[in-house]
């Protein structure tokens, strides 16, 4: 009910990211890219938000579409390049891709599935959270500095 | 090489830490669930990119080549890190067009050498450079990539191709060594010149005997000795007139090294007069190494626009050795030629001047203003050749439709026409 109220309000981030998405695909452009994958994902909560739902299912897929989106849409915005290249890095890169589709929408399912399993309150689990905490911002501060 | 990140990279960095904090902020799980491919992507592209320390180099099968001719640059890459993705753009010269792909991708795993063949054909002389190597090295997915330049550039020389000449302008006067040119003097040779009586200290092989019969006295054969001769090539280098397919500067410079390599063969001494915006000379010598000297310089010369007086005074005085044969070649468009060669032939050397016809290159006139102006530079040029002609100096246009020789043998008629009995 509510997310049928909230749709037109929603429809114009999901035009733009559309569009934006389409430009990223005429002229080249992570950023743009990046841009029309946020909008879209945004589009999505809110109309998730809108519906007061619970947890939704089919999150895992979504995000994993959204990668493979931009992926592809990368992919295509390479072989615009006119070069001559081995036969068998596209294999490489379709397997790499699918590999990495695969392990994310793993890890996405993973996510889903640990938030809907009943969690104690307790000194092991806030321990735990905290150094998930500083392992993801000590990840974050090694990706930088690679 | 310098390393890039994507900006997909930074994107999906930015968007995985987006949906953390929407998922904190909203106390959702979706937005954290659509964070996780991303992240693992962000992951995935700092643990494939490595460094992929390549090692270039770039060699040519061979430094000099003619015009048409093929050369293979072979790039061998060598990389110790390995490189999932390597894009290749070897930088060519407009001179030189690849019969292959110039930018390639290749794959090369850690330690591998690999060779990459790229057949290239000379468009046009010139001294080139083939390379540097334009070099991007990428992890499989083309999250980090690797940028830089690599490769020494390899000169390679093309030379120009050379006409078929059958004949050669010869001079009017030849010098005193030995050479192929029958000298219009008499004395020791092969060519028949004249009897004349017999002189105390002439041979008796030289006795004609049948005219000293016929007379009663003894008459003996005189020849033309065969000489060599002094070449110049003048070559006006003030302007030229250039469109995609060629030049005139393209052409004389391939006339010049046809009648050098020419000369050169009857063993004349040829010698070179580079005049225009830069002086550049040789000195007149014969043998392979002068030919390869005037074909070095053929390329390293070019038009070069000067508004500087030039005269022939500022040639070094034995560039133009006496009784030389100059041979300009010329477009007839900058006037500071055409003076220095009226000067020459003021000066007593024997002139011939090969007008490289600009006429094919020029635009056709878009209206009647331009078709005037056409008509009226067409006939001062017509004018100029009638000062030339009034000096006594053939003038020979070549047209592009035209060989060489025949140009050549037009000179070498009306010169047999105005050579003195």
């Amino acid at each position: 009910m509510r997310a049928g109220k909230l749709a037109p309000a929603l429809a114009p981030g999901a035009v733009i990211g559309g569009l934006l998405l389409l430009l990223a695909l005429v002229r080249g452009g992570g950023m743009t890219l990046g841009w029309a994958l946020a909008l879209a994902g945004a589009v999505y909560i809110g109309s998730l938000e809108a519906a007061g739902a619970g947890v939704d299912g089919a999150a895992p897929l979504v995000a994993t579409g959204l990668l493979l989106c931009g992926e592809l849409a990368r992919w295509s915005l390479d072989t615009r390049l006119r070069l001559r290249s081995d036969e068998t890095l596209a294999g490489r890169r379709g397997l790499a891709l699918a590999a990495l589709a695969c392990s994310g929408l793993a890890a996405s399912a993973l996510t889903v599935a640990v938030s809907a399993a009943p969690a104690e309150r307790g000194l092991a689990w806030t321990a735990l959270g905290a150094a998930a905490a500083v392992g993801a911002a000590g990840a974050g501060v090694w990706l930088a500095r690679r | 090489m310098s390393r890039f990140t994507s900006p997909a990279l930074v994107a999906y960095a930015a968007l995985a830490a987006a949906g953390l904090v929407a998922g904190l902020a909203l106390g959702r799980v979706e937005p954290v669930a659509l964070a996780a491919p991303f992240a693992l992507a962000v992951l995935a592209g700092a643990v494939l990119g490595r460094d992929p320390e390549l090692s270039v180099r770039l060699a040519l099968d061979r430094e000099r080549a003619v015009e048409g001719d093929t050369v293979t640059a072979t790039l061998e890459l060598t990389s110790a890190g390995g490189a999932a993705r390597l894009d290749v753009l070897v930088l060519l010269p407009a001179e030189l067009a690849p019969e292959d792909a110039v930018a390639r991708t290749v794959s090369l795993a850690p330690g591998e050498t690999r060779a990459l063949e790229l057949p290239l054909r000379c468009e046009r002389w010139g001294a080139v450079s083939v390379g540097p190597v334009l070099l991007r090295a990428r992890d499989t997915l083309g999250l980090r990539s690797w940028n830089g330049t690599a490769g020494e550039p390899q000169v390679l020389r093309v030379y120009p191709s050379e006409e078929t000449l059958r004949s050669l302008v010869p001079p009017l006067e030849t010098q005193v060594f030995a050479g192929n040119q029958v000298s219009r003097t008499r004395g020791e040779g092969i060519e028949f010149a004249d009897l004349r009586e017999w002189r105390r200290g002439d041979r008796l092989r030289r006795v004609n005997w049948r005219a000293s019969a016929r007379r009663s006295s003894l008459w003996v054969n005189e020849q033309h000795p065969e000489r060599n001769a002094d070449v110049v090539l003048f070559l006006d280098t003030f302007a030229e007139v250039r469109q995609r397919g060629g030049g005139t500067h393209e052409r004389a410079v391939r006339a010049a090294a046809t009648l050098a390599h020419g000369y050169l063969r009857h063993r004349d001494r040829v010698g070179l007069i580079g005049f225009g915006g830069y002086l550049t000379w040789l000195l007149p010598a014969s043998g392979t190494r002068q030919l390869y000297a005037i074909v070095d310089t053929l390329l390293a010369s070019d038009v070069v626009h000067s508004f500087a007086q030039r005269h022939v005074d500022f040639l070094p005085p034995r560039t133009l050795p006496p009784k030389a044969l100059v041979v300009a070649l010329t477009p007839f468009l900058d006037e500071r030629a055409s003076i220095a060669l009226l000067d020459l032939r003021a000066r007593g050397y024997d002139l011939v001047v090969v007008e490289v016809s600009p006429l094919e290159f020029l635009a056709s006139a878009r209206d009647s203003l331009d078709a005037l102006a056409h008509r009226l530079w067409r006939l001062s040029r017509e004018a100029l050749r009638w000062r030339y002609e009034q000096a006594g100096v053939p003038v020979v246009t070549w047209r592009e439709d035209v060989p060489l020789a025949a140009a050549l043998e037009e000179v070498t008629a009306s010169r047999r026409l105005a050579r003195p009995a």
